[in-house]
């Protein structure tokens, strides 16, 4: 038996053919949000204004922080429907600590402890207690809410010390400060996911849990990882939002974890596990907050909006999945 | 996870390898279980093991299926803990708690079904666990070359490592999961059913790396139901039967029906049973049928009659079968069912007119494996159990509980969980699940991977049963032996089309193969 009968040309035809997909599908997905843009340049005076490209960015990196925690646990498989509550939980705890008279540094420092604690929280219902991902994360999303509610008594936490708000309004070189954090979450994100040896693991533990356990991965390790990321970048976003409203709401980020999830799945994640990357939650975020803009500026009945967005996020991802069986 | 390392285990299995016994000078066994025990809930998969592997032997084991060899390969892989005994490695007393502790000490494992992460890249898997690093970012363009490099050293063609895993044909991936092995640094290595899915090609390619593994000082355990593989490859063979050693042989100094006795208790004639059946009408009749993967195929299936279809992976077998049961698309051809022609456009349409299909990957396809025997086995038939749509209970038990008489299929009752079952009592559940429906054309695609002998020969009466009620049967295996002894016609498949067509057992092997490969 001669090795030629091993050479079979269908794997690397196919593989360029998948590199060229993924390559393609970043840029579909780009063109869109070019096409998108253009449209709305011609089809509203107030989309082109520096005043709105600002809003909108400021808004879409919000998401996208959120969304890029909530990547790295859908590729390993799991889904964390926790993070618009958690938004709202440390939204109104970095409120609370201003009020009290804490420096802003150390009371944001001490809110950001709040995603590590959660995540762990949620890594160890997932792994010591066995639920799923989708019922400890939905208990902790209406917990967490509750708990923010209870802080505030449903009240309105209002007076915020103006260097904690002013920040979210300052700009660095044309850009809003905003969307300087987005890329403060991003570079180590994409790092940590595509550079090193753990996100090596979330990738193998979404892939073949098997696989990876018996290769001398730590699964708890990659599940705690990933679910405090996830957390943790929900916690951030929290405190930029307060700041960004000047107030503390413990309701706000209500559905965001929804968005989280469409971003992150436009971007071309696979609720199934191990396909996904960073890029795909930023460009996700950006087409799902321009849709919102764009409506807006339009003067589309916000009903409606809800129900395209919801119609868009179907065609998208039937796009997605249709180009990528074709490769078969 | 506990990655706790107790001094012993610090050292690595080939540090031990060539030390002897102070006391005597006789070479001290790599690895020794004394008296090894499991218990899941209250039932012992494994009793009172004792059995030591000579360093760089290749030993193989036997056994039926449920003998408890995955039980066994899993405590020495770490997988599982042992509830009771001892493990040594030349006298020194192993804990073995975690697949990591395993892997240190140099041992490993391959599967019969690959357990490696299909997404990630071929060099992605080959450092699984072992990635290299440079101020905590993976060097990855140094793992590439490395990996290239390793494949290279063992003689592997593959397009590219930078291919994702599932994107190659189970041969390469198990030959990439071997490969992966070793250059770990494996010095003990397991073989779970290895060529259970693999062409003969694939198979010589793998033992010929087994082999070089083994000369280099790795020691090999080989697991198989394939008996002529074991007296191919292996020194010596150990016996497992309901969880325990029955007995340890030289290879050169046994047989087959001696191990089958051991294995069985019993001796079973290991030849692939076949009865005669008068051929009838023609049942099937396919013209010019092209669709993925396969172009022009023409064949007759008659009342009676095993057609075999053999060749490669990848040569169009199963795409063929998975037209005609309508679950991809045909591009030209016609299909006859008496007579009459099918134009089955789903599945659906396929079952309604008799087809039924017995995948390979019977988990995969086959199974609803987190369900109930009973569940399974009337699935298809559910229409005909219901009246006004609800299920009668009643027929569905009834119906389960005569699958199960009448299969032998061993369960502690029709609620069990089908994931609780042995592969063949599954295999017996997807074949039975398709008997009471009417259907009277079976295509079987690899029935006896994973089957232990005695199941192989109750799937083959169950055959020949099928026939004489008048079935016709299509049987896809890579496994020539067992197509060759049990088709009437044997079709082999090359390319995507039928390269020759023989009557029942008029050539030999060795041309059958021929016309597979190509020559």
């Amino acid at each position: 038996m001669s090795l030629a009968d091993m050479k079979v040309t269908r794997p690397v035809a196919s593989a360029k053919r998948q590199q060229r997909l993924n390559v393609l599908r970043g840029l579909t997905l780009l063109l869109l949000l070019v096409l998108l843009w253009v449209l709305l340049s011609f089809a509203t005076p107030t989309f082109l204004t520096s005043a709105n490209i600002t809003n909108l960015m400021r808004q879409a990196a919000l998401g996208a922080i959120i969304a890029v925690g909530q990547t790295f646990v859908i590729i390993t498989g799991g889904i964390d429907l926790s993070v618009g509550a958690i938004v709202g939980l440390s939204s109104t705890v970095v409120s609370i600590l201003l009020k009290s008279g804490l420096p802003v540094w150390t009371a944001v420092a001490l809110t950001m402890a709040l995603g590590p604690i959660i995540g762990a929280f949620h890594a160890f219902g997932i792994l010591k207690m066995g639920l799923p991902p989708f019922i400890m994360t939905l208990a902790t999303l209406t917990g967490l809410r509750g708990v923010g509610l209870l802080l505030t008594n449903g009240q309105t936490i209002t007076g915020l010390p103006p260097e904690f708000v002013d920040f979210s309004r300052q700009s660095f070189l044309a850009l809003p400060i905003l969307f300087w954090m987005m890329v403060i979450v991003g570079i180590p994100a994409y790092l940590l996911l595509h550079h090193t040896v753990w996100g090596r693991y979330v990738y193998a533990v979404g892939s073949n849990a098997e696989a990876a356990r018996l290769s001398g991965v730590s699964i708890s390790k990659t599940i705690y990882l990933v679910y405090i990321t996830s957390a943790t970048c929900a916690t951030f976003a929290g405190v930029l939002t307060a700041s960004r409203i000047g107030v503390g709401v413990a309701t706000t980020g209500e559905g965001w974890e929804l968005e989280s999830i469409a971003a992150a799945v436009i971007g071309g994640a696979s609720l199934f596990g191990a396909i996904g990357n960073i890029s795909g939650p930023l460009l996700g975020s950006v087409l799902l907050t321009t849709i919102g803009n764009g409506a807006n500026l339009l003067n589309v009945n916000p009903f409606w909006q809800r129900i395209i967005t919801g119609a868009l996020i179907i065609l998208i991802v039937w796009f997605d999945q249709m180009r990528r069986s074709n490769r078969r | 996870m506990s990655r706790s390392s107790d001094s012993q285990n610090g050292r690595v299995l080939s540090d031990l390898s060539v030390s002897t016994s102070p006391d005597t000078g006789v070479a001290l066994p790599i690895l020794e279980l004394r008296k090894l025990g499991k218990k899941f809930s209250g039932t012992h998969a494994l009793k009172e093991i004792d059995l030591a592997f000579i360093s760089g032997e290749i030993h193989a084991i036997v056994g039926e299926n449920g003998a408890g060899k995955s039980t066994l390969i899993k405590i020495l892989t770490g997988a599982l803990e042992r509830t009771s005994g001892e493990i040594f490695s030349n006298g020194v007393p192993l804990s073995l708690g975690s697949p990591a502790q395993s892997l240190e000490l140099g041992i490993d494992a391959v599967h019969q079904e690959v357990v490696l992460c299909g997404h990630l890249s071929v060099a992605a898997n080959l450092f699984l666990g072992t990635e290299r690093t440079r101020f905590g970012l993976l060097k990855q363009s140094d793992m590439v070359r490395k990996a290239q490099q390793v494949l290279d050293n063992f003689g592997f063609d593959l397009p590219s490592v930078t291919v994702p895993l599932n994107t190659l044909t189970i041969g390469q991936q198990q030959l990439v999961a071997t490969a992966r092995a070793a250059a770990r640094g494996a010095r003990f290595l397991i073989f779970d059913e290895p060529t259970g899915y693999l062409t003969r090609s694939e198979t010589d390619q793998l033992f010929a790396l087994i082999r070089r593994l083994n000369a280099a000082g790795t020691t090999i355990v080989y697991i198989s139901h394939r008996m002529e593989e074991i007296f191919e490859l292996a020194d010596r063979v150990s016996v497992l039967r309901d969880g325990r050693i029955v007995s340890t042989r030289l290879v050169s100094e046994t047989n087959i029906d001696e191990l089958i006795r051991d294995m069985v208790a019993r001796s079973i004639e290991e030849v692939h049973h076949k009865e005669e059946v008068q051929l009838g009408d023609v049942l099937l009749e396919v013209e010019g049928l092209s669709g993925p993967g396969f172009e022009n195929v023409s064949l007759k299936v008659r009342r009676g009659e095993i057609v075999g279809l053999y060749g490669l992976i990848g040569a169009g077998r199963s795409e063929f079968a998975q037209t005609l049961f309508g679950r991809t698309a045909r591009s030209a051809g016609v299909i006859r069912i008496n007579g009459k022609e099918l134009i089955a456009n789903n599945v659906n349409d396929a079952i309604k007119a008799g087809i039924a299909l017995l995948p390979e990957s019977r988990r995969d396809q086959g199974l609803c494996l987190n369900l109930d025997v009973r569940f399974n086995l009337a699935l298809p038939s559910l229409r005909r159990l219901s009246t006004g749509g609800f299920v009668n209970a009643r027929k569905e038990d009834a119906l389960a509980q005569r699958q199960i008489e009448n299969l032998g299929i061993v369960t502690s009752s029709a609620t069990e969980k089908v994931f609780n079952l042995s592969g063949g009592n599954q295999q017996k559940i997807v074949i039975g699940k398709w008997l009471h429906h009417g259907a009277e054309l079976f295509i079987f695609d690899e029935p006896t991977v994973g089957v232990d002998v005695g199941t192989k020969v109750q799937i083959y009466k169950l055959f020949a049963e099928l026939l004489r009620h008048g079935a016709g049967i299509i049987i896809i295996s890579s496994y020539l032996p067992e197509v060759y002894d049990l088709a009437d016609t044997l079709h082999v498949f090359r390319k995507g089309g039928i390269s020759a067509t023989f009557p029942a057992k008029a050539v030999h092997h060795e041309t059958v193969l021929g016309k597979a490969i190509g020559n």
